[in-house]
């Protein structure tokens, strides 16, 4: 053949994307609360974060088995160039990344450009989209605030220049940051940031949430809101082929020798189903109509053989273990925890006898016999604000204070919380004392609503019970009216200032719903921002901390231990911190 | 007639304004506020009160309700709060499944409860009768909850006769495979109560003299039944049919959150816990029309039936 | 809702002997009878329980969680009990091991605590709060719930709860339905189309959606629900009196009163209202019977009961998960009490329904 001919024939070889993607594979799984969109700058529950993590690309992502998380390049050739005072990132991107296909990029294929991110991250700037990840951005960018301001009450100007997200070039980006900041990279691996087409946007302008066209593995192919998701690989993707050394983890292993030398995604089509209800998602599972599942609270002894010496401990129970069903357990990063309105009349404040009814009640709350009972053992009690897996984290650290019911009682004695006739405590002024706990209204709730009032009448506390959906309380406690409250917060990237904000004044109103505001513990958050995550940082967490125990503003509750289990023919599974799905590292043998 | 159906749609208006506004003060005074959902975890005052003015809820009240009325004039209700979706596409996805559960259960149901139903009337008194009537009763005072829950575990899950849940797109299979389970026990919950209504209906046809008289006439039981009593009675049958066709569309709930059927009811559901007001307020309205008109159509089949009544 | 079937036309007997007839008729009807005996025993038993006679203590952890009933101990699935102490163990044994290799700290020591010195006095004064562990049982006659409560006290004091919600909620349903019958009835004209308006609207707006709205404005517990269910029954009732009173008006002993001077008021409650009182008793049975029935469908929602009481539907709720896990007992307890209560209500309302028609001879 004719060299020239075949030089061409090798070069056309080597540009067809490579669709490895069998679409006769088909991952079924489920997910437990319904979705709500797929505009990763109007979405931010985990639901829908399962679905615009596998459709864009972030700019950074997290190594599969490497733990703890790894970042690694995504769509960039390396990891971005920090300057030397922290504040300047520069990122140079892959050229030959291309969009999935779509009517508004009249019948071109469309390349990935810097100016693609550059967009992106704006958007969770503009004030007309209100972005539920403003708060990670605003005030971050050079320029940033003043360009806000500019939009006033309407859209963002996307073509002013900006100083803090410059476009060097078509494959270069740079981000120039307001304040020093080690950690930030971790916030650009989010599904939140992945790369968004302008033209895509804006032909779809009403309906955003229905349209999500990224440069990721999937593509969306059918939407039944609140029912059905079905992704098909993206024909575009890049070739991606999977390579790795494990290490002495048999899990690693097992991934390895599926997918090593396979070019990602195996997978070719995934169905989602939301299934709320826990009795059919289990039975479903069972009945191999799903291909993973979690394990529902209920069917957790009937899953696993917990250890009863030490119920972290389990294995799978015999009849599934037979039929090479595989499980997976994972902590996860994240924290639950009840607080106190600290602006409250009765609650709050910090004066001894407060602090002391605070103490009272979390020293009356029974933890670990909440997890022996619901979570049937299967999570740890929270000791530390930062919880493990997330960098800053003191596994020595015990916060909660020890479960004594009767010196509980005698505490409340000292202070004046005399037990009037009625065989109820009043306040040390005389006056009666009830407390109102807001609650959900699901069967969980109901069940630690049982470990509540168990407390309460212990201390011989009246207590009353506020119930009522998520956004109903959520509005309650911006305006001050709920007196105590149960809150859960999972990493949104793995460093610990993502968890130690939640008690920082500033944040009282917004993401510190305690409203507790303690000079100290401010001034410690304060110098903690301008420190990389090390043994000095540490010793900072460790003092705010001790603030947040003596002062008592949260009852630490429990960390859940997550159980994955996935039929046999499931290949290349490990969990991840961070990564919600695994999706494109599956592969399925039948 | 023309008069009266005229008439009859006139006297519609009233009522749709009604609902209307029935449904805003129970919305407004009542109903969550959506900006908290749709904020996330960015609670920020400014956040909160930007998605309240897109989504019009900083108008004044009045104003509100003008924008609302002219939603339902022109039967678009905008898009969900919740998922950005055009709430008319969504709605008609979402009605296919729905009529074909509860239409089938109607259909199945209906014909079982009335052959039953006419049987035991025809013998009614017997010891048949009676152990019929009884273990109907017994049947309804059992929650459809537990024939739910037992159900789905016993004959899908333990059985393997069915599939645990699911939905498909394509009719035939739902017909084959995801439909039988819940169709058999929404038509046990109903059949039950069905049967008793029915019974009583006959039974009360039965008392009447022109049954005596075609008694005394020498016509036979069979023909009795078959030829007079069955039509007569057709009409409080009729009537009940037609008056549970408008909550064909609301789909019935409880089956469609076991069993994973993307259908009204289970949408209703969703949409009051996410307060979703467009949604809600145009299942409210088409149903509520459904109602009206359904009530219509039954006053003029009563007089296309039976010529002696009267309509006012 | 489930229709009423119009019931048959009464004649305008005298209050009394309907009444004595009826009860004659219905004491020679021996399954209406013992329809009847049945609904007074349950009475009597949510009575006791509702005043404290019984089962006052159903909340007290009595025996271990999901304890088999007594007569099938053997055949329960085995259920591995986890206590505190062992969590509580695994926990510190987890942090004394961080804290050997790191150098961090290991929580608030005495000199950082406010209340350090006031917590070693509580600790010295606690005593007389430490009360003994009590021992719990293996078994129970109808078995334990997940928190090891007898199911038999919940059941007790359950009947009570639904049958005072099923019962109040009627009852309020029917003085609406009335109350507002009578009214539109009796006066007719512009009141009469007033109310028609309302009942429509409230015809045309489905039932779980109405339920749904209530239940989400004030809040739960059981005067929601009751409140709730009555207003989205009164609307049969209303229907009903409606037409009765249209019917009655006209009639001689009315204007017979109207002569001798009575008031509207006095007409209508004092007059009429008897004539149509057996009509409200069916009424009432078939409604209580429907309410108790939703109140399970919305303690399974979550709009029922709170915490601090138990009812049949609160019960049914755990039924789910109790299931998954093989534990059939408070499901099945739950179920055939209140299937033996729902039947006999029906079958003693189609029995009072056949005793007070006066057609039958």
């Amino acid at each position: 053949m004719n060299p020239h001919a075949l030089l061409a024939t090798l070069a056309a070889l080597a540009l067809l994307p490579a669709q490895a993607a069998d679409m006769n594979k088909v991952l079924r799984v489920a997910l437990n609360a319904p979705e709500t969109g797929f505009d990763p700058a109007k979405v931010s529950d985990l639901y829908s974060s399962t679905v615009t993590e596998n459709i864009f690309d972030p700019l950074v992502t997290y190594d599969y088995l490497a733990r703890p998380a790894k970042l690694i390049p995504n769509t960039v050739s390396a990891l971005p160039a920090i300057s030397a005072d922290g504040k300047v990132y520069t990122f140079r991107l892959k050229p030959g990344i291309y969009f999935a296909a779509d009517p508004a990029f009249k019948g071109k294929k469309r390349e990935l450009t810097a100016a693609d991110y550059a967009y992106s991250i704006k958007r969770h700037l503009d004030p007309a989209i209100h972005s539920p990840w403003s708060f990670l951005v605003d005030g971050r960018f050079v320029g940033g605030n003043e360009l806000v301001k500019a939009a006033g009450k309407g859209a963002l100007n996307y073509d002013a220049p900006l100083d803090g997200i410059r476009v060097l070039d078509k494959y270069t980006l740079q981000l120039t940051l307001t304040e020093t900041n080690f950690n930030f990279l971790p916030i650009l691996a989010m599904p939140a940031f992945g790369a968004v087409a302008r033209e895509v946007i804006e032909a779809n302008r009403d309906n955003t949430n229905a349209h999500p066209v990224g440069t990721g593995p999937y593509l969306l192919k059918e939407w039944k809101p609140g029912s059905r998701i079905v992704l098909e690989a993206n024909p575009g993707f890049r070739k991606l082929v999977f390579n790795a050394t494990p290490g002495n983890d048999p899990v690693d292993k097992a991934v390895v020798q599926a997918l090593q030398g396979k070019t990602l995604p195996q997978v070719g089509r995934i169905e989602i189903s939301v299934i709320e209800e826990e009795q059919p998602l289990w039975l479903s599972f069972l009945n191999r109509q799903l291909d993973i599942s979690g394990i529902p609270q209920v069917a957790l002894q009937n899953a696993l053989v917990i250890d009863p010496k030490n119920p972290l401990k389990v294995r799978l129970a015999e009849q599934y273990a037979r039929q090479g069903i595989q499980l997976q357990r994972q902590l996860l990063p994240e924290i639950t925890f009840h607080f106190f309105n600290m602006q409250d009349p009765v609650v709050g404040g910090d004066s001894k006898d407060r602090i002391a009814l605070r103490r009272a009640i979390a020293m009356s709350f029974p933890v670990s016999e909440a997890i022996a009972g619901i979570r049937r053992g299967q999570a740890v009690p929270m000791n530390y604000i930062v919880p493990a897996g997330v960098a800053g984290h003191n596994p020595a650290f015990r916060g909660a204070p020890k479960y004594d019911p009767a010196a509980a009682n005698a505490l409340l004695d000292r202070f004046g919380y005399r037990i009037g006739s009625d065989g109820y405590r009043t306040r040390p002024d005389g006056k009666p004392l009830s407390i109102e706990l807001a609650c959900g209204t699901s069967s969980t709730d109901k069940q630690w609503n049982e470990y509540w009032q168990k407390t309460f009448d212990t201390l011989k506390i009246r207590l009353g019970f506020r119930q009522g959906k998520w956004n109903e309380l959520s509005k309650a406690n911006h305006q001050g009216k709920l007196q105590m409250w149960g809150m859960a917060w999972g990493a949104d990237y793995p460093d610990g200032e993502n968890f130690m904000q939640l008690l920082y004044g500033k944040n009282a109103g917004d993401s510190n719903a305690a409203d507790f505001k303690n000079a100290d513990y401010d001034r410690l958050f304060e110098a903690s921002l301008k420190l990389p995550h090390g043994p000095a940082r540490n010793k900072l967490y460790d003092a705010m901390n001790k603030i947040a125990v003596a002062q008592q503003p949260w009852i630490f509750g429990d960390i859940r231990m997550r159980s994955t289990l996935a039929h046999r023919h499931v290949k290349g599974l490990k969990l991840h911190p961070l990564l919600g799905t695994s999706w494109r590292y599956l592969d399925l043998q039948k | 007639m023309l008069a009266y159906i005229v008439r009859r749609v006139w006297q519609m208006v009233p009522t749709l304004f009604g609902v209307m506004l029935l449904l805003f003060v129970l919305f407004n005074w009542v109903g969550g506020d959506p900006s908290y959902i749709l904020a996330g975890k960015n609670l920020s005052a400014e956040a909160l009160a930007g998605i309240r003015q897109q989504l019009g809820l900083d108008l004044p009240l009045p104003q509100q309700f003008l924008i609302f009325v002219k939603q339902v004039l022109t039967l678009d209700f905008g898009t969900s709060w919740s998922t950005q979706q055009p709430v008319s596409t969504l709605l008609h996805s979402r009605i296919g499944p729905s009529l074909l559960l509860t239409g089938s259960i109607l259909l199945l149901g209906t014909v079982l409860a009335i052959g039953i139903a006419a049987l035991v009337a025809y013998l009614r008194g017997s010891l048949t009768d009676r152990l019929v009537t009884l273990i109907a009763t017994c049947a309804m005072s059992v929650s459809a909850l537990v024939y739910i829950i037992a159900g789905q575990y016993w004959l899908a899950f333990k059985g393997g006769w069915f599939p645990i849940m699911g939905w498909s797109d394509s009719t035939l299979d739902n017909l084959l495979h995801y439909l039988p389970l819940p169709l058999l026990l929404g038509v046990i919950v109903g059949l039950a109560p069905d049967i008793r209504f029915y019974r009583s209906c006959f039974v009360e046809e039965l008392g009447h003299d022109y049954v005596r008289t075609a008694r005394a006439k020498g016509l036979s039981e069979p023909v009795i039944m078959l030829k007079h009593v069955l039509r007569n009675a057709m009409i409080p049958v009729v009537t009940s049919l037609m008056m549970s066709l408008p909550y064909l569309m609301m789909g019935a709930m409880l089956l469609e959150t076991f069993f994973g059927i993307p259908g009204m009811g289970k949408e209703v559901v969703m949409a009051v816990e996410r307060s979703d007001f467009p949604v809600i307020k145009a299942i409210t309205i088409y149903i509520a029309l459904a109602t009206m008109l359904f009530n219509l159509l039954t006053d003029i089949i009563y007089k296309l039936i039976d010529p002696r009544v009267q309509l006012h | 809702m489930p229709h009423s079937a119009s019931p048959p036309p009464a004649a305008p007997h005298p209050h009394n002997s309907l009444t004595r007839i009826g009860w004659r008729r219905l004491r020679r009807d021996r399954v209406g009878f013992a329809a009847l005996c049945i609904v007074g025993a349950y009475l009597l038993l949510a009575l006791a329980a509702w005043s404290g006679l019984l089962a006052s203590h159903w909340q007290d952890e009595v025996a271990h969680p999901y304890a088999p009933p007594t007569l099938f101990a053997g055949t329960a699935p085995h259920h591995l009990e986890l206590s505190a102490a062992d969590i509580d163990a695994a926990d510190r044994r987890a942090t004394s091991a961080a804290a050997q290799d790191g150098s961090g700290a290991t929580g608030l020591s005495a000199d950082e605590d406010p209340l350090a010195a006031d917590l070693a006095a509580a600790e010295q004064q606690s005593a007389q709060y430490r009360g003994a562990e009590q021992a719990r049982a293996d078994s129970l006659p109808l078995g334990a719930d997940q928190r090891g409560r007898d199911v038999l006290q919940k059941l007790l004091q359950g009947s009570a709860t639904s049958l005072q919600v099923g019962i109040a909620g009627a009852l309020l349903a029917l003085a609406i339905g009335t109350v507002l019958g009578a009214l539109s009835g009796y006066f007719g004209g512009l009141l009469d189309d007033a109310l028609m308006w309302g009942y429509s609207v409230f015809t045309s707006v489905p039932d779980m959606l109405l339920l749904l709205a209530f239940a989400a404005v004030s809040g739960r517990g059981i005067g929601t629900v009751v409140l709730v269910m009555a207003f989205t029954s009164w609307t049969g009732t209303f229907r009903l009196m409606r037409a009765e009173f249209i019917k009655h008006k006209g009639r001689d002993y009315v204007r017979a009163a109207d002569a001798i001077g009575a008031g509207h008021g006095r007409r209508m409650f004092h007059h009429i209202l008897p004539n149509v009182g057996h009509l409200l008793l069916v009424q009432f049975s078939m409604l209580t019977v429907a309410l108790i029935k939703y109140e399970a469908i919305l303690s399974f929602l979550g709009f029922g009961v709170g915490v601090t009481q138990v009812s049949w539907g609160a019960m049914l709720a755990e039924a789910p998960a109790e299931l998954l896990q093989g534990y059939w007992w408070q499901m099945l307890a739950v179920t055939l009490c209140m299937s033996l209560l729902v039947t006999a209500f029906s079958l003693l309302a189609d029995s009072l329904r056949d005793a007070l028609d006066p057609k039958v001879k």
